[in-house]
């Protein structure tokens, strides 16, 4: 994403680091992805329209609209983005939650799951005490076994299966 | 009198004791989320899904548009309390509704948001009522090629009345369309942007991705900013009912929210936000004291009040007469109604009258249910604002884990969720609205069928499109609306309505 701007760093970094820049920039990547994925498609004519025929169209309209965003961003005057170790932080330890929640709910069950996702998600803020997490993991649990398992009735595992 | 027969049916289901307790239940949980900062519908809706899976249909959607009021309503309880929008329609209400608060009117200010947004949801109810029949004829004799210039409009009132950036706003579109392709293309049957992911091959569900940008997106970019202090209004609430000063300075002002809360409602990408900070800019415009705004005016909090409820009602016609959400939240409801195997359009209310009426009328039913639940319960809502978020953060991401969980029955697409969080945490820091997105996801596949029919149907000659008086006339609409967005004047005005 965005860089820690520092007083040495050359303009041109700055520019770069800009909301809009960084966004036509992110289309233009998205768009060549999706054509460089979509190269082997059939796209057939207008009428038998193939496989590749909208992807590969959306993807050139989305290439169009990267440039544009891109130049635009260039031209107008904006403050450069700063990114913060607290934003890497939150979307490591919240993302690897999320993971190792969906990696362990069928296996393990949803009791264990719900420990994984709450001491890694804990990891995301520094305000959080060791004590706190343990509360707050076994609140959870107690809250969606609650609402999910006795209430809903839902067939989700609740303990591993051995 | 047809109109009345309609409401008997829809009534008689809707106030079954079951079905109020769904409503009630709805709006209650609704309330719960939404009363949160941070977390707002798509999100909330998005969480709860799984609520209502095990309902009847009708029951289910009941309970579903009650989470969605409460939602939209809780917004404004932290809106007024905290001075934090929960969710962008009620940015607007923040500006008065805070500064009242802060004058020891809190209970006035959150008594003149209920009482706005109960008449408001009285009118726009009616108004549902009296013009979906008619619009669902119309729907009845569209074809393909009406369906496409229809979605194509809605696409370009969407990017138009977007927030923000039009270009940024139509790339989140195009980019939604994309997403929208990955799985199997229904008609060839070849696969898309599956990158031999066997869990892609159905495609991505609508839910999974709401979940992904908006909730966990959220809670991301929540946590990427230092905790701010937040101050919850402390002082006891003990005034509830306005003044009669209160009561002759804001009712023009809710018949003007309400009237053009519905009107911008029915656009496609309308809705609530829209509403509100067109009703916030108007009353401004025609007040005569036009400096008591921002400073604690009555009239700042009951006319956007009014306004996004009358929008978020009226956003439903669209999506329930033609099948065709017009914006991201009704594109989520498409999304649950096919979960219930329901296929929403003009069909619906001739095949299933009781389902129809019976969620136009609880429509009702769930705004005094909002009343209901507000007023006297706001000390309730008042503790659940003072619990840190750190603590709210753990809950949030486990309820969207569970709701993506078991919404798809898949592992596979908790981890799918994690992906569009991360997508949603970069598109917010660079101040992309991801909300058009989601409606070009749910629209992309719609029109790239309906298109197909319409080539066939024409032997791939494009000119159908403008031989069908229907079809020319929406595409001339189309063409209007981004002909005027192009003019400057225009231009300028709309910067001027987003900023309030």
């Amino acid at each position: 994403m965005s860089d820690v701007s520092r007083p040495a760093r050359p303009p041109g970094w700055e520019i770069l680091a800009r909301a809009d820049v960084l966004s036509g920039l992110l289309f233009i990547v998205i768009a060549a992805f999706g054509l460089w994925a979509s190269r082997n498609y059939p796209v057939g004519t207008a009428l038998r329209m193939g496989t590749g025929y909208m992807p590969r169209l959306l993807c050139w309209v989305l290439l169009g609209l990267g440039l544009i965003v891109f130049a635009q961003g260039l031209r107008q005057p904006a403050p450069p983005l700063r990114s913060s170790p607290l934003g890497w932080r939150a979307m490591l330890s919240v993302t690897m939650g999320l993971v190792a929640f969906g990696l362990s709910i069928e296996r393990l069950g949803l009791v264990l799951a719900i420990l994984l996702i709450t001491v890694i998600g804990a990891l995301a803020t520094r305000s959080l005490r060791p004590m706190e997490t343990a509360i707050a993991a076994l609140a959870l649990i107690a809250l969606s076994w609650g609402v999910f398992i006795a209430g809903l009735g839902l067939a989700i595992p609740v303990w591993p299966d051995w | 009198m047809e109109f009345f027969d309609n409401l008997a049916i829809g009534f008689g289901v809707a106030l079954t004791p079951a079905n109020l307790g769904f409503a009630f239940l709805g709006a209650m949980v609704g309330t719960l989320i939404g009363v949160l900062p941070g977390i707002g519908p798509i999100a909330t809706i998005a969480m709860l899904l799984p609520l209502t899976f095990h309902l009847e249909p009708l029951s289910g959607l009941i309970m579903l548009a009650g989470i969605f009021y409460g939602a939209q309503y809780g917004g404004s309880t932290t809106a007024i309390l905290v001075n934090l929008p929960g969710e962008t329609s009620s940015v607007m209400t923040c500006i008065d509704g805070h500064q009242m608060a802060r004058q020891g009117r809190a209970g006035v200010a959150l008594a003149v948001a209920a009482i706005s947004s109960f008449f408001a949801g009285c009118i726009s109810t009616a108004l549902i009522a009296g013009f979906a029949p008619p619009l669902a004829k119309i729907g009845q004799s569209f074809g393909a090629p009406e369906y496409f210039s229809l979605m194509l409009l809605g696409l370009v009132a969407a990017v138009v009345l977007a927030h923000g950036s039009i270009l940024k706003a139509v790339a989140m579109i195009v980019l939604g369309l994309l997403v929208g392709l990955v799985g199997t293309d229904g008609n060839t049957g070849g696969t898309r942007f599956t990158f031999d992911i066997r869990e892609l091959i159905d495609g991505i569900d609508v839910a999974t991705l709401a979940i992904g940008l908006f909730g966990v997106g959220e809670v991301i970019s929540n946590l990427s900013r230092p905790e701010e202090q937040r101050s919850v209004i402390a002082q006891k609430i003990t005034r509830l009912w306005p003044t009669g000063d209160d009561f002759r300075r804001s009712w023009r002002a809710v018949l003007r929210g309400t009237a053009l809360g519905s009107i911008l409602g029915v656009l496609p990408g309308g809705g609530a936000t829209l509403s509100s900070f067109a009703a916030y800019a108007l009353e401004k415009k025609v007040s005569r004291e036009p400096s008591r705004f921002g400073r604690g005016a009555v009239e700042g909090v009951a006319a956007p009040e009014s306004a996004n409820n009358a929008g978020a009602q009226t956003s439903f016609i669209p999506m329930l007469t033609l099948g065709i959400p017009g914006n991201a939240v009704m594109a989520l409801m498409i999304g649950a109604l096919t979960i219930h195997g329901i296929q929403p359009g003009p069909q619906i209310m001739s095949e299933r009258p009781q389902l129809f009426w019976g969620m136009v009328a609880s429509m009702w039913v769930g705004n005094l249910m909002l009343v209901i639940i507000n007023l006297p319960l706001i000390g309730i809502w008042v503790q659940l604002l003072k619990v840190p978020y750190r603590f709210l953060y753990l809950a949030i991401l486990l309820f969207c884990a569970i709701g993506v969980y078991t919404v798809n029955n898949s592992s596979a697409a908790v981890l799918l969720a994690a992906f569009f969080g991360v997508v949603g945490f970069i598109l917010m820091k660079l101040d992309c609205e991801p909300a058009p997105m989601i409606l070009g996801f749910v629209l992309g596949p719609l029109m790239e069928e309906n298109l197909r029919r319409a080539m066939k149907i024409a032997s791939g000659d494009p000119m159908i499109f403008v031989q069908r008086p229907i079809s020319l006339g929406l595409l001339i609409a189309a063409a209007l609306l981004l002909l005027i967005v192009a003019l400057p004047a225009i231009r300028g005005k709309r910067e001027e309505v987003f900023q309030g």
